[in-house]
């Protein structure tokens, strides 16, 4: 009873400032938000090696300890590869601070975002299309894909100076990874088809990946947020490599019991596991060697996360200046996400585009230029802002159970939804009304016919639909019968508050549209803890979410397909367990779900042109079986309202906006500057 | 009364004792764990935790084991000084706490002594002139005070704060000073900050107080003892203020046993949303992050203030009112 006065509280408080951005909506015209939608690009990795600068400089800073011989020489420092950088519009000056804000230890995606790099040994280029080379100097395929070359750059250090080298390969894979304690269960990046690789040093600066079948799709897995891409991973002990030199002395593999019982002890930790999760985390640690162009100075456990330039960086601009430009980035805490967003407004913040809420947009505009910055909008690439799943395995009540399973049914509520209705009032007709088909551009789009497929509002169509599956006995509110005689059918949505898209305003809309087809709609919004629960228990029945990362397949399928339980809404817990237990467990999937499931697993074992194919496939089953609804999709809802100041150079008009392109990270913010 | 006071004190071992298993327990009672919880404020932000993660965490973290097991491990840290280890922080529970408890303190007391300032010569005021136009004046403002929700006082106050003075957005420091070593200038930094959450924390209460004080001291005027004193020719400044102020006060004593518990708990809406670093916010979070250790000890903490808080109270009854004093011996 109390949070939920508490949580009824926190409404009104989100309900006042929307109230008060909604005096500020007359200043924006409908629509006149797509015009905030600039032209996509970004800075590009020069590969060529002899495009690549012969000198280098340096920030003043670290000049100044050269010179008292406190540090190496730059070209020292940044070794013979340098990864070269073009940046977005001219070279930058050095010097400033960049000021944003974050919510506390749980929002380190908040810096790892912003200034890791990214640390990632390949990664996308601005598009988010293609793969390039990144902490490694390149990838070599060997053996028909069963096995890949990774090439290190030479001369590159950590931030401690170092050497960075395939040991640190190796130290992760076999004393990281493949500790029992540290890694009770191994990842899904480093298998293929359910079974492990390994990861074995070739020469100093050479690492081989080797898997018992192809595995084509590991660039991809390199260059994407997974468990085998830098350091972000690393505080649950992942990332591919960590570094040897530092983390050995709270292994037991290299320190004895006695020591390693002493240091746990000192620090209060009630395990050498915590111990080294903590120690190896680049967000808390600020003894960590780091590879990223800032490294955390004041950790993200304080009121104020600092980072500062890695006077090890190897990343260098095509002038030969050592990236970052900016010295330092202080993020301050704002336990409130309406503080944030009000210190943003306000110009506190030099660049914020993380929890920056759309529907404070006409106040953002508002203030441009009292606040000095200017806004930018970033639509995702992924269909669904907000999907709506069916949980196809429901047993609760068979009834509703049948009408989940029947495709006409999937369909027919689907067209009873005004996406457009829904995209003018929560989006301020940003978004992209349609299915959950990726953005027209993504190598895996079927086709600009699948967006509509089924997507359209088309109430009489829907009401035939349901009249001709057996739904067409009605009661006197006009509300639809259940076939087995127990009176009106009622379905339900559970929706989470306090989320990016406002998932429970959007469900009632539609709950009133479906009454134009005869559903009754219970909307339902539930505690977060309890959600998962929920979908864990199989109790959810319609599931309110957005399918971000989906137009990165491969990479990110859980909003496409049954692939983890741990989900706020879910498809399908079963199918989740037949389909990780290759059949052992669960409940074997209807026949056009289990052709998906293997269209995607089959995709990682064959070359790129292969592989695409099988993706158009696996979107065209998922638009025409309406697994998931696709609502309002490709809108800059999540991470998309960027407030950036005026006198900040290098800025994209927009960028691909993506938890794989770890954006900003995608548009290299070491390449940012202060033009004054 | 210092043996009043020793079986107060053990009757207070027993009553904190008792919070800490229904603290525990209350924690352990909404479903899903830390490790849901932080599932969840991953998929808010778009990142995903593997299910073979989440059993590794719970592993970790010993949320597998049974409720009385995890809180015999937590009671005998404690017993030792060590209150355990934030799972959401990663930081020792005392760590975390320490550097918000003081400032919780200062932004209380502030807005405590604000209340009283404020409450105490308006109320008598208000008795002693019933009906005047300042007392329909004050009765109208502490009305208002009382219905309005503080937290949206707090928004706007903050909306306008910002459109017209450009005032710095939230918090008790400005950026600059948020990590410097304490100095003059932190001090006074502070100082600049603190009025707004002073107020807003203090004016419900505020109006809360009025109405107490015109109330008690209303009873007390009428009493014969005052009429007393009034025939005896005494000033009528002292008739007030020696006698029926003195007997009205009585329910702002009797009330420190939960004003203390307040100081830190009572203000986390406020808090959270002028964006203090008090411990408010922080129990909501731990709370809603099911951070088991820090909610268990924060929660504890408020316990052990509400109890010396009744104790403080029961002693300060006895000073002040001679009643109270004349039964006791």
């Amino acid at each position: 009873m109390r949070t939920r006065t508490l949580r009824s509280r926190l409404m009104i408080v989100g309900i006042a400032m929307t109230l008060i951005g909604a005096v500020a909506v007359g200043a924006l015209a409908q629509g006149a938000g797509k015009s905030l939608i600039g032209k996509l690009e970004g800075p590009e990795v020069v590969t060529d090696a002899a495009k690549a600068p012969k000198s280098f400089h340096e920030a003043p800073q670290f000049a100044a300890l050269v010179k008292a011989g406190k540090l190496p020489p730059v070209a020292e420092r940044i070794g013979q590869d340098p990864l070269v950088i073009k940046p977005l519009h001219e070279i930058g000056k050095y010097g400033g601070t960049w000021r944003a804000g974050f919510t506390g230890p749980a929002d380190f995606w908040n810096g790892f975002r912003c200034c890791s790099g990214p640390d990632h040994l390949m990664f996308w280029d601005y598009t988010g299309d293609k793969v390039v080379p990144n902490l490694a100097r390149g990838l070599e395929m060997q053996d028909g894909g069963r096995a890949w070359l990774v090439h290190l750059r030479r001369g590159m250090k950590w931030s401690d100076g170092k050497p960075f080298t395939a040991d640190d390969f190796v130290f992760w894979f076999e004393d990281i990874y493949r500790n029992k304690d540290l890694m009770p269960t191994p990842s899904a990046a480093l298998a293929i088809n359910g079974k492990q690789g390994v990861i074995e040093k070739v020469d100093t600066h050479t690492v081989r990946f080797k898997f018992p079948e192809p595995y084509y799709m590991l660039p991809d897995v390199l260059a994407g947020s997974t468990d085998l891409a830098g350091q972000w991973g690393a505080y649950k002990g992942m990332g591919g490599f960590a570094p040897a030199h530092y983390l050995k002395q709270f292994h037991p593999k290299y320190v004895g019991e006695a020591e390693l019982d002493r240091k746990v002890k000192d620090a209060k930790f009630d395990s050498w596991v915590r111990m080294f999760l903590a120690k190896n985390d680049w967000a808390l640690n600020p003894d960590l060697p780091v590879l990223s162009p800032w490294k955390t100075v004041t950790p993200i456990n304080t009121p104020t996360w600092t980072l500062e330039r890695n006077p090890y960086s190897v990343f260098v601009d095509t002038a030969g200046n050592q990236l970052p430009y900016i010295d330092r980035v202080v993020l301050t805490l704002a336990e409130n996400l309406e503080v944030i967003n009000l210190r943003a407004i306000a110009g506190e913040y030099d660049y914020a585009s993380r929890h920056m809420d759309l529907g404070k947009l006409p106040v953002f505009l508002e203030n441009q230029a009292k606040g000095g910055y200017k806004v930018y909008l970033d639509p995702g690439d992924y269909g669904g802002d907000m999907i709506i799943k069916f949980n196809l395995n429901y047993d609760a009540d068979p009834e509703i159970a049948k009408w989940f399973n029947t495709a006409d049914f999937r369909r027919a509520l689907s067209l009873g939804i005004d996406r457009d209705q829904i995209n003018e009032t929560f989006w301020l007709g940003t978004g992209t009304p349609g299915s959950v088909v990726p953005v027209d551009s993504n190598k895996y789009n079927p086709g600009p016919q699948y967006r509509k497929l089924w997507s359209t509002l088309d109430v009489k169509k829907a009401n035939e639909m349901l009249d001709k599956i057996g739904l067409s006995k009605k009661d006197a509110q006009g509300y639809r019968l259940r076939s087995d005689g127990k009176g009106r059918l009622r379905i339900e949505i559970m929706t989470l508050g306090g989320q990016f898209v406002q998932y429970t305003q959007i469900s009632e809309m539609i709950r009133e549209q479906w009454k134009k087809i005869g559903i009754d709609l219970t909307v339902q919004e539930v505690e977060r803890s309890l959600a998962l629960k929920r979908t864990a228990a199989n109790e959810q029945q319609l599931g309110a979410w957005n399918n971000d990362g989906s137009e990165h397949l491969f990479t990110f399928p859980l909003h496409v397909f049954p692939f983890e339980l741990a989900a706020v809404a879910s498809s399908g817990p079963h199918y989740v367990k037949w389909f990780h237990s290759a059949g052992a467990q669960g409940k074997e999937p209807e026949p056009r779900m289990k052709e998906l499931m293997e269209k995607w697993k089959k995709a990682f074992g064959v070359p790129e042109k292969e592989r695409i194919q099988l993706g158009k496939d696996i979107w065209k089953i998922a638009a025409e079986e309406v697994y998931i609804i696709g609502v309002v999709g490709m809108g800059p809802a999540s991470m998309g309202v960027r407030v950036v100041k005026t006198n900040m150079g290098n800025i994209p008009s927009r960028m691909y906006n993506s938890p794989d392109g770890k954006t900003p990270g995608i548009s290299r913010p070491a390449t940012f500057y202060y033009k004054k | 009364m210092l043996a009043y006071i020793g079986r107060r004190a053990i009757l207070a071992i027993f009553t904190v004792w008792a919070i800490s298993v229904l603290s525990f327990v209350i924690i352990q009672l909404p479903p899903g764990d830390y490790v849901t919880s932080y599932i969840a404020q991953m998929a808010s932000t778009g990142s995903v935790v593997s299910d073979e993660e989440a059993e590794a965490l719970r592993i970790q973290y010993g949320l597998g084991q049974p409720i009385y097991v995890q809180y015999l491990k937590w009671m005998g840290q404690i017993v030792q000084g060590n209150f355990g280890m934030s799972m959401e922080w990663r930081r020792p529970v005392t760590e975390v706490i320490g550097e918000r408890l003081w400032l919780t303190v200062v932004v209380s007391v502030a807005a405590l002594m604000l209340t009283w300032a404020l409450a105490l010569p308006i109320g008598i005021y208000s008795a002693v002139r019933q009906y005047s136009v300042g007392d329909y004046l004050a009765t109208f403002v502490g009305f208002i005070g009382l219905a309005v929700p503080n937290f949206l006082l707090a928004l706007v106050l903050l909306y306008l704060g910002f459109v017209l003075f450009n005032a710095h957005i939230g918090g008790l420091f400005s950026p600059e000073l948020q990590d410097a070593p304490w100095s003059a200038a932190r001090v006074w930094d502070l100082l600049k900050h603190l009025p707004i959450p002073a107020l807003i924390l203090g004016l419900a209460g505020t109006a809360q107080q009025i109405r107490i004080m015109r109330a008690n001291l209303l009873d007390e005027l009428r009493k014969p003892y005052v009429v007393t004193a009034r025939s005896k020719g005494l000033p009528e400044s002292r008739v007030i203020l020696k006698y029926p102020v003195r007997v009205a006060l009585n329910p702002f004593a009797s009330t420190i046993g939960y004003t203390l518990p307040y100081i830190v708990s009572g203000s986390i809406i406020v808090s959270l949303v002028l964006g203090l670093p008090t411990v408010g916010p922080l129990l909501l979070k731990a709370l809603i992050a099911q951070d088991m250790f820090l909610a268990g000890t924060i929660v504890l903490m408020l316990g052990v203030m509400t109890v010396i808080g009744t104790l403080i109270s029961d002693i300060l009854l006895v000073w002040i009112d001679p009643r109270i004093r004349l039964e006791e011996t």
